[in-house]
């Protein structure tokens, strides 16, 4: 007997939406990014984008525990002598919290073009509203509040 | 005695390496010295792969059979306990398969091993 291995033209991405309204936000992303690689179905193919598409709303009133806002920061390098930036996580959510979220979520898929691609089905709107009704996302926000 | 030119034998034996480096890039393909290195190489690595090969796929079905036993409300830690305590030996080959082909009779075998817990 072989083992089943799925094919790319053969997988169903459904569509599932996530209102991150009070979820914190390192708990809800590792669940966002296992949903995204298809590890929640059992056809789950380790070189094949498996996964369903995530829209996440309400990006903006994600939270953290304890002081991470201030105290999380991202360092950047500008590759210039002294070019280092530091920016703590309240600013980036200031500044755009839809791109803040999909950082996160986009460090814990794979480093490789398969990860790239995964990362494609991730839309994250800051707002409560989303422009794919057309593909009748189903709500699981109530899975995630536990 | 006749006499023996050498030649033949080293031909021979270039012609066997440089056959198993058929389809390798640049000089791997066509001088004798780096397509021996590579097909060195490549058994070492074919060899290894036969042993990893094992691995991965168990760690696959583990895999899938967690989404399965998540599914049915259960994790794959606890479902595996449950089967050995209900005395139930069906491998994670045949459990990740029956997942995907059969989750009918996946979900049964998860209300068995969770009776078996219970």
């Amino acid at each position: 007997m072989k083992s089943f291995l799925a094919k790319s033209q053969e997988v169903d991405h459904s569509w599932l939406l996530v209102d991150a309204t009070d979820l914190v936000l390192g708990r809800m992303s590792a669940r966002v990014a296992s949903l995204l690689r298809g590890k929640h179905k059992p056809i789950f193919t380790p070189n094949v984008d498996t996964g369903d598409f995530v829209i996440i709303v309400n990006a903006h009133k994600v939270r953290v525990t304890a002081d991470k806002m201030a105290t999380k920061i991202r360092l950047t390098h500008s590759r210039y002598p002294g070019g280092q930036k530091a920016e703590p996580l309240g600013r980036a959510m200031e500044k755009n919290a839809a791109e803040a979220v999909r950082r996160v979520i986009k460090g814990m898929l794979p480093k490789n073009a398969l990860g790239r691609k995964m990362a494609l089905k991730l839309k994250i709107y800051a707002g409560d509203t989303h422009p794919h009704a057309a593909q009748q996302p189903v709500n699981i926000t109530e899975s995630f509040r536990q | 005695m006749p006499r023996v030119k050498r030649g033949t034998m080293t031909h021979k034996r270039h012609k066997r390496i440089l056959k198993d480096a058929a389809g390798y890039w640049g000089g791997r393909r066509r001088l004798f010295k780096t397509a021996k290195e590579a097909v060195i190489k490549a058994m070492d690595d074919a060899f290894r792969g036969r042993k990893q090969k094992k691995r991965d796929f168990r760690r696959l079905w583990i895999v899938r059979i967690n989404a399965g036993c998540r599914l049915n409300a259960m994790t794959y830690n606890r479902f595996i306990d449950g089967l050995n305590k209900a005395n139930i030996d069906i491998n994670r080959k045949v459990l990740a398969d029956l997942a995907i082909a059969e989750p009918a009779a996946f979900a049964e075998l998860v209300a068995k091993s969770k009776a078996a817990l219970a």
